[in-house]
């Protein structure tokens, strides 16, 4: 009997050779999969809520980046196929360095000529998955992605006063998201600015097509290294209305932070470096030295006569 | 009572020459490796003088030593921390001095010219032609006194007018002091060391340091008053004496031990008393010399004996205590003192105060000493009792009266003796003034004189057995011993 038993478990072990449990996942997994790619999933939705609708939204009019409602045809219009697409999806750079026509019309057309940033992990598939979901919700009579939540209310005194604070720290944000000055410099916000990690943000607004861009992009930061923080600790709408309010406030402020030029900086640390050495010597100043050459040489220290 | 072993020495100062053999000796044997040229383990100086590395004696600016609270003067747990890169107290090279060579080939290879070609002196350090400003026995002889001498800390508390007559001419007087690791009972080097590498061995009392396990910090460098513990800039460990240990074991006596020419030194086992080390180091300065000899124990004594069999102490050992030579000077005669008790790491290197004769005066074209009994008078003797005193009695002056009248009382007696020109009686006189019987003048006289070379050094058996015999199969460890590779110490971890 006990020789059966084994002899069975044997052959079951040859036909699933890493174990039934292992099995059993991956066939799940294929199901899933298969499912992703006909319908629409929820995670393809989910992505293009989390990271395209900072700038884009479709059937909502331009932000940063353009309304995509219609992109399909509007490209198939400038002679650009779906590929063509996929390929600029996947490495915005590469199109516009290739000096494309189309890429570079699509440059001037943006807020502050700027480029859409590559997102790491756009494969092809990913790519491809995107543009069907959108070409569903351009045919929708309003697509879920029309509008965006953003507070278009104007901005008042305390908004920015609010905006000053969060951005400085001294109110923490309230999903513990780290404050934006341990990156960001701003105009006139410290002495030293503020951090250097991520771009000075003085004149944000002009870059980012003004508030409306700028609120959209603090509800799903596109950077890698932004998305790596606010992924799971976001900013809630009032923060973010807030935080416009003040980058709006201050893009009045004028030109960069003086003290963000790197040669500030630098010469800032090495005078202070100078003056530590200084007070350091001035307090050590009857350390040991030598005793043999003050000695012979007559530099005789005090109580030595 | 905790009775353990010390291996310790007697430097007989009067009989000391000045010779240098014995640095020597050690320097050819020990440290003529890269990076150990400006390492004296055994020097000879001159006193008054600044010595070797300059004015060591002065922790006011070396910080050696304990303070009467049992702290370390140099380091603490907290500074070890903030001075992790820099020791505030370390001697430089220059206060040593920078070794050098000569450039011999330039005898041979200099172009002509109207000069004869010399042979240049090159750093050992750097390979670079160097001017000497600086050597191990600088000021020799009271060679430039008015900067060396005139600044030895020893002469502090000698009067303006003392001063000036120890260094004028027809009255300067010196002597010479060889300098060896002490040993101590209470080793500040050991102390100092984060790593654990310097420790004192159980069986003998030498001091030692573990090259595999010294990290550099060169804490022992400033902790030791004496500046006997070395760093070499090419293993980048630090070095000390080792009492020639590997000589001790196999019987022999160390290396500047055996060369010595006036056969100062004495060697021998003392007992002591581990348990008592740290209150006797907490003494005030005049009750010094006395707890430190308090701390030696009678080998005679029954109740020493049984204590030291229970410590496990081996009958060899005991059996060599009692015929320490060391013992009989520095317990039984109070002849010899610990150099700079004050320190209290408690040396267990004793010195015989040097006599010297007394003041001269001059009667018209004649110079003539003061006092009848040429080397009796000890107060008007030419090296003011007080130097003596602050060099090697924590400033006790009867400490030192007491060895030097008995050393002179000795000397009459003997010359009462043998030569029969003086009054047997007075010698007799003498004896018994200087605390002496005539028995005790004649065993002094003896191994002062005419010890042997078995009465000088009395080392005890080494019992390797015994350490071997505690950690492995004593027939195994003769099997193996001594086959395999040498790792000598080298620089890193």
């Amino acid at each position: 009997m006990n020789k059966r038993n084994t002899l069975r478990r044997a052959r079951r072990r040859t036909l699933f050779p890493f174990g039934r449990a292992i099995f059993v996942r991956t066939m799940l997994l294929t199901t899933l999969f298969s499912l992703a790619r006909n319908g629409f999933s929820q995670e393809i939705a989910e992505y293009f809520r989390t990271r395209c609708t900072s700038c884009h939204t479709i059937g909502g009019g331009r932000l940063t980046g353009p309304d995509l409602k219609n992109v399909m045809q509007r490209a198939a219009a400038n002679g650009k196929d779906r590929e063509w697409l996929i390929r600029f999806m996947q490495d915005p750079q590469a199109a516009i360095q290739s000096g494309d026509a189309y890429a570079l019309k699509l440059q001037r057309e943006t807020p502050g000529n700027a480029v859409m940033p590559t997102q790491p992990d756009m494969t092809r598939q990913l790519a491809g998955s995107l543009l069907d979901l959108i070409e569903a919700e351009t045919k929708l009579e309003r697509s879920q992605f029309a509008g965006s939540p953003i507070s278009l209310a104007p901005f008042t005194p305390e908004d920015v006063q609010l905006g000053r604070e969060l951005f400085r720290g001294s109110q923490s944000l309230a999903g513990g998201a780290p404050p934006c000055i341990s990156c960001h410099a701003v105009q006139g916000l410290a002495a030293l600015g503020g951090g250097r990690l991520g771009p000075d943000l003085t004149l944000v607004n002009e870059r980012l097509g003004g508030p409306k861009g700028v609120s959209t992009w603090l509800l799903a930061p596109p950077m890698p290294t932004m998305q790596s923080v606010f992924k799971t600790k976001p900013l809630k709408p009032e923060e973010i209305h807030a935080l416009a309010a003040f980058l709006d406030h201050s893009a009045l402020q004028g030109a960069p932070a003086d003290m963000s030029g790197p040669l500030g900086f630098f010469l800032l640390g090495l005078g202070g470096a100078v003056a530590g050495l200084v007070l350091v010597d001035g307090f050590w100043s009857k350390r040991f030295r030598s005793v043999r050459y003050p000695l012979v040489h007559g530099q005789q220290q005090e109580g030595d006569e | 009572m905790n009775i353990r072993a010390q291996i310790s020495v007697v430097f007989h100062l009067d009989k000391c020459l000045g010779c240098h053999t014995c640095s020597l000796a050690c320097k050819n044997i020990w440290t003529d490796r890269p990076g150990t040229e400006y390492m004296w383990w055994n020097n000879v100086e001159t006193k008054p003088g600044a010595g070797y590395p300059s004015l060591w004696e002065d922790q006011q600016k070396y910080k050696g030593g304990w303070d009467a609270g049992g702290k370390l003067k140099s380091t603490s747990k907290s500074r070890i921390v903030a001075n992790i890169f820099h020791h505030p107290s370390m001697p430089t090279m220059d206060d040593y001095y920078e070794p050098w060579t000569y450039d011999y080939q330039e005898l041979f290879n200099a172009p002509e010219g109207a000069d004869q070609p010399t042979a240049r002196p090159i750093s050992l350090v750097t390979g670079k032609h160097i001017d000497i400003e600086a050597g191990p026995n600088w000021d020799d002889d009271l060679g430039g006194s008015p900067i060396y001498a005139a600044h030895d800390p020893n002469l502090a508390g000698l009067t303006a007018q003392q001063r000036q007559q120890l260094f004028a001419v027809e009255q300067l007087v010196f002597f010479y002091l060889p300098r060896i690791c002490n040993h101590c009972l209470n080793p500040a080097c050991v102390a100092a060391c984060p790593s654990a590498a310097l420790y004192k061995r159980g069986e003998d009392g030498i001091v030692l340091l573990d090259q595999k396990r010294c990290r550099a910090w060169r804490a022992c460098v400033p902790a030791c008053p004496y500046k006997k513990s070395y760093y070499n800039w090419s293993t980048g460990k630090s070095e000390k004496c080792i009492l020639c240990f590997p000589r001790i074991e196999t019987g022999q006596a160390p290396a500047c031990f055996h060369a010595c020419v006036g056969r100062i030194r004495y060697l021998g086992v003392l007992l002591y008393d581990a348990d008592r080390i740290r209150e006797a180091a907490a003494r005030p300065n005049d009750e010094l010399i006395d707890a430190h000899r308090s701390l030696i124990l009678d080998p005679f004594d029954p109740e020493v004996i049984a204590g030291a069999r229970k410590c496990n102490m081996p009958e060899s050992t005991i059996a060599a205590a009692q015929k320490s030579p060391v013992y009989q000077y520095v317990k039984v005669w109070k002849l010899a003192l610990p150099p700079h008790v004050e320190f209290r790491t408690l040396p267990m290197l004793f010195y015989v105060p040097p006599m010297a004769p007394v003041m001269a005066a001059r009667q018209g074209d004649a110079l003539n000493h003061v006092s009848q009994d040429l080397f009796h008078d000890i107060e008007q003797a030419r090296v003011p009792i007080a130097y003596l005193a602050n060099l090697l009695a924590a400033g006790n002056e009867s400490k030192i009266g007491y060895a030097l009248r008995k050393q002179k009382a000795v000397r009459w007696y003997r010359r009462a003796q043998t030569v029969g020109d003086v009054d047997a009686q007075t010698a007799l006189r003498m004896l018994r003034e200087a605390d002496c019987s005539a028995e005790e003048a004649d065993a002094i006289y003896r191994l002062t004189a005419l010890s042997t070379f078995e009465e000088r050094f009395v080392i005890p058996a080494g019992h390797r057995e015994l350490g071997v015999e505690a950690l492995q199969d004593p027939l195994k460890h003769k099997q193996q011993a001594g086959f395999g590779f040498i790792a000598g110490p080298r620089r890193g971890l």
